[in-house]
């Protein structure tokens, strides 16, 4: 449904193109992620993006909201072609506005201040307090949502947060609306309310682009569907020419994309160690948003842990690990190869070979501002340190070797870390934690931003390893590299274990169904 | 997948293009620049005597900065080093008064100055404070400590005292006639600098901390040791400066060193430094303190005023992270 005015700026036949992408390539030093990608977004319509992690979809929408410019190619948005890539010229003047994954509030202040920041009614100096109340009131009554628009967003749940942002671009006036896997965060009620405000926009005639891998949502939201892999697109299609089978085989592509799971690959090896001593035993362990965690892991077994992203999954991990001060004196104990570990610091776990490769890369994993050798040989540094000197030498071998091991791709060594790819700088973020020869490895979504080919790598050298007897715990919210990597998973919901089943018989269907409590769990949904 | 084996090969000890990618190359670069401005403008500027008296300005602000430097990479500020130049000055002022033998008051200054950095790193890592504010009190603390315990009485050094002319030998003297003592103590302590950031772990974890803190900590680096040190190696080479100046001019009151701490932020920051931390090395510091000591020196031969001089540091630290942050930006556009 495009505007009049819209097809008075156009040309004849991009009437209906609300914004025509033309050969758009980016590069990052080597890395290509995004390759001569063309396609049309049609006005009024709502298009599906797909693609794995690393297809090169987070790539586009940077470009498309004005976060990065394009190396080659470019964008036409409503029959104008788009020169200068910020955010705000591609709000204000071409009515582009993204979602993202991390919402960008005001946390403290309220509603109606969030939606109305920088466009409030009135005097520029000294807004008018009330019709920015009023205003509010009418877009969100516009909108169906009903929210107090006085209420400061940190009070609000992250749902309601996500609605907000929405309200926010509808207040600029933005013809097309970017959304970043919303769900991705969502319960299921939480996301049907999402929808039904998409389903009010689209009537409205805003454009969407919406990005997910989960086929469900978009066979139920989009009027076609574009794919992207490799940082190429790869498919396009209107979406009753396609059925969700034929659009995963897209995304995934290459033979790859089915993984040989641990269960194909070993049958008898549960019960060969089932009478060793766990490797690490959770008995009853609190801390922050877990509570009574019961969980025994034998070495060479590969636990995976599944729940929503507010299940508390990943602070049980820094529970166990130690990185987290505000669960000291939590209640329950930790157990490591048969010894109690009471006062659990990162650098108590390092001395009893309890490694953790935390989820957050970039925020919790990197040394940023370090080398490739530097980053993988980090934990060497203490055993090659004599008189206070490190030998830069030994200390260099070393790290190659490491790197070698874990199969980390790079031209040299000692170029910075951030130059490397998502896959390669997560496998440099396994292949460190060797050097302590771990008993336990804690891994928190393991192959986040990883290409399908490192993936692939990752999942092999961690079967490796469990091999070697090294027990493995492995939170993911991606349900498919669960039930292909691990033994057994155990579920998470609101802060418990409400499930621990084995790999062989689970499917995603079950453990979503624990994970959000639909029938072990009888606790309300927040 | 066996084809695609990692290409890892260990970083050659001599490589050209790294040579030229160098972090400070470019602050380099402009140091030679400016030296050459400085033969043009004034033939004078080369003389050996011009060049070693420069060689003991920069001294004291040198020491300092290498101290600073640890402080700076770990992504942390200290602005007290100029209190705890005093303080250090101070006590050890006082103690030589008193007739307390000249190397054990030395050692009196340095390790009140010790304690000084001590306190800072102790309220930044147990009490979370900011080392921004932390440093902004202690500054005031630290001056007022210095200036209650001198009752806001200078001290000067009598050269009829025994030890007094030993000790200010430290500060004035030259090596041979030529070379000022205090040049030589600063190129011993910047090399004790140079192999505690590039070869000790320490360094390393210094780097560590600075780029990412909270990946560090998850790795089992002590963080708070790493921060801790750092403040420690900050108060010392204020303190140690500070005996130095009292040395060299026989001479302490309350005020000396005040607004000092701006100066060795600069040299640092000249160097190549970045505020938040994780980048920077010892020689980029170095350079820097050469950097600004020519640079006044300048000025001063060609008769500038010395308010000028202020004026024209202040543009040339905002000039030297602007040119940094611009190449950086440039570099991740590639």
């Amino acid at each position: 449904m495009p505007s009049p005015l819209d097809k008075a700026d156009a040309a004849g036949d991009q009437a209906d193109v609300a914004i025509r992408i033309q050969n758009l390539s980016r590069s990052f030093g080597p890395v290509r992620a995004l390759e001569d990608v063309s396609f049309d977004v049609t006005a009024g319509e709502t298009t599906a993006l797909l693609g794995e992690n690393g297809a090169g979809k987070s790539t586009l929408l940077k470009i498309l909201a004005g976060l990065q410019p394009p190396s080659g190619g470019g964008v036409v948005a409503f029959g104008e072609n788009v020169e200068s890539y910020d955010p705000n010229t591609m709000l204000t003047r071409y009515g582009i506005a993204i979602v993202p994954q991390e919402l960008s509030l005001l946390p403290d202040r309220s509603v109606a201040e969030n939606i109305l920041a920088g466009i409030e009614p009135g005097n520029r100096w000294f807004p008018s307090r009330r019709r920015m109340i009023t205003r509010a009131l009418d877009l969100l009554a516009d909108l169906d949502l009903v929210v107090d628009p006085n209420a400061p967003v940190r009070t609000l749940d992250l749902a309601t947060q996500q609605l907000i942002v929405v309200a926010r671009s509808i207040a600029r006036e933005c013809r097309v609306l970017i959304l970043d896997e919303p769900t991705a965060m969502l319960t299921p009620a939480e996301s049907d309310r999402l929808f039904s405000l998409m389903a009010t926009l689209k009537r409205a005639g805003t454009t969407m682009v919406y990005v997910s891998h989960r086929m469900p949502e978009v066979f139920l939201l989009a009027d076609r569907i574009e794919v992207l892999r490799d940082g190429r697109q790869v498919a396009g299609w209107r979406r009753d020419e396609v059925t969700p089978d034929q659009a995963v085989a897209a995304m995934v592509g290459r033979e790859l994309g089915q993984f040989t799971s641990r269960a194909e690959l070993s049958v008898a090896r549960a019960t060969d160690r089932d009478e060793s001593v766990p490797a690490l035993a959770l008995r009853g362990l609190s801390g922050r948003r877990h509570h009574g965690v019961d969980l025994e892991i034998r070495p060479g077994e590969i636990v995976g842990i599944a729940g929503l992203p507010d299940s508390g999954r990943v602070e049980l991990l820094h529970n166990i690990f130690g990185g987290d001060a505000g669960d000291a004196g939590g209640d329950g104990t930790v157990e490591l190869l048969g010894r109690p570990y009471v006062n659990r610091s990162p650098i108590e776990s390092v001395e009893r070979r309890l490694g953790f490769v935390p989820g957050e890369r970039r925020a919790q994993g990197l040394l940023t501002s370090m080398s490739v050798a530097e980053n993988v040989g980090v934990l060497t540094v203490k055993a090659l340190t004599s008189a206070g000197l490190l030998k830069r030498r030994a200390f260099d071998k070393r790290a190659t070797e490491l790197a070698r091991g874990f199969r980390v791709k790079t031209a040299t060594m000692d170029q910075p870390i951030t130059n490397l790819s998502g896959g390669n700088q997560q496998k440099a973020m396994l292949a460190r934690w060797i050097a302590i020869d771990p008993a336990v490895l804690i891994l928190d979504e393991p192959t986040r931003g990883v290409d399908v080919g490192a993936k692939a790598e990752i999942y092999e050298q961690l079967f490796a390893l469990a091999d070697r007897g090294v027990a493995i715990i492995c939170s993911s919210s991606d349900l498919p590299e669960l039930l292909t990597i691990t033994d057994r998973i155990a579920v998470m919901s609101e802060g418990r274990v409400v499930d621990i089943v084995a790999t062989k018989t689970a499917t995603e269907e079950s453990i979503m169904t624990s994970a959000t409590g639909a029938v072990t769990h009888t606790g309300t949904l927040a | 997948m066996t084809t695609a084996t990692a290409m890892t090969r260990p970083a050659s000890s001599f490589d050209p293009r790294r040579l030229l990618k160098l972090r400070e190359a470019g602050v380099f670069a402009a140091l030679i620049l400016l030296f050459i401005l400085g033969v043009v403008l004034s033939p004078s500027f080369v003389q050996p005597s011009n060049l070693l008296s420069v060689g003991q300005q920069v001294a004291q602000i040198g020491i300092m900065a290498v101290g600073a430097t640890f402080v700076i990479i770990n992504g942390e500020i200290d602005l007290s080093v100029g209190s705890i130049y005093a303080l250090s000055a101070i006590t050890t002022g006082m103690a030589i008064t008193a007739g307390t033998p000249w190397p054990l008051a030395i050692l009196l200054g340095v390790v009140v100055a010790a304690l000084a950095g001590l306190l800072n790193g102790l309220a930044v890592v147990l009490l979370g404070v900011p080392s921004f504010i932390v440093t902004l009190g202690s500054l005031s603390v630290f001056r007022g400590a210095t200036l209650l315990i001198s009752n806001g009485a200078p001290i000067s050094l009598s050269s009829e005292q025994p030890g007094v002319a030993e000790f200010t030998l430290i500060g004035q003297g030259r090596l041979f006639g030529v070379i000022p003592m205090q040049l030589l103590i600063f190129a011993a302590i910047a090399a004790i600098g140079i192999v505690l950031l590039s070869r000790a772990r320490l360094g390393f974890n210094t780097y560590a901390v600075g780029g990412n803190q909270e990946a560090a900590r998850l790795v089992g680096i002590n963080v708070k040791r790493v921060k801790l040190t750092a403040f420690i190696l900050s108060g010392i080479t204020a303190g140690i400066a500070g005996v130095l100046g009292l040395s060299f001019l026989s001479y302490v009151q309350g005020v000396t060193g005040t607004g000092l701490e701006l100066t060795v932020i600069s040299a640092v920051i000249i160097g190549g430094a970045a505020l938040f931390g994780g980048s920077g090395t010892m020689w980029g510091t170095i350079i820097g303190v050469v950097f600004i000591g020519l640079l006044q020196n300048i000025l001063n031969i060609n008769g500038i005023s010395s308010f000028w001089q202020t004026v024209v540091t202040g543009f040339v630290i905002v000039a030297a992270v602007a040119a940094d942050t611009w190449q950086r930006r440039r570099k991740t556009k590639a």
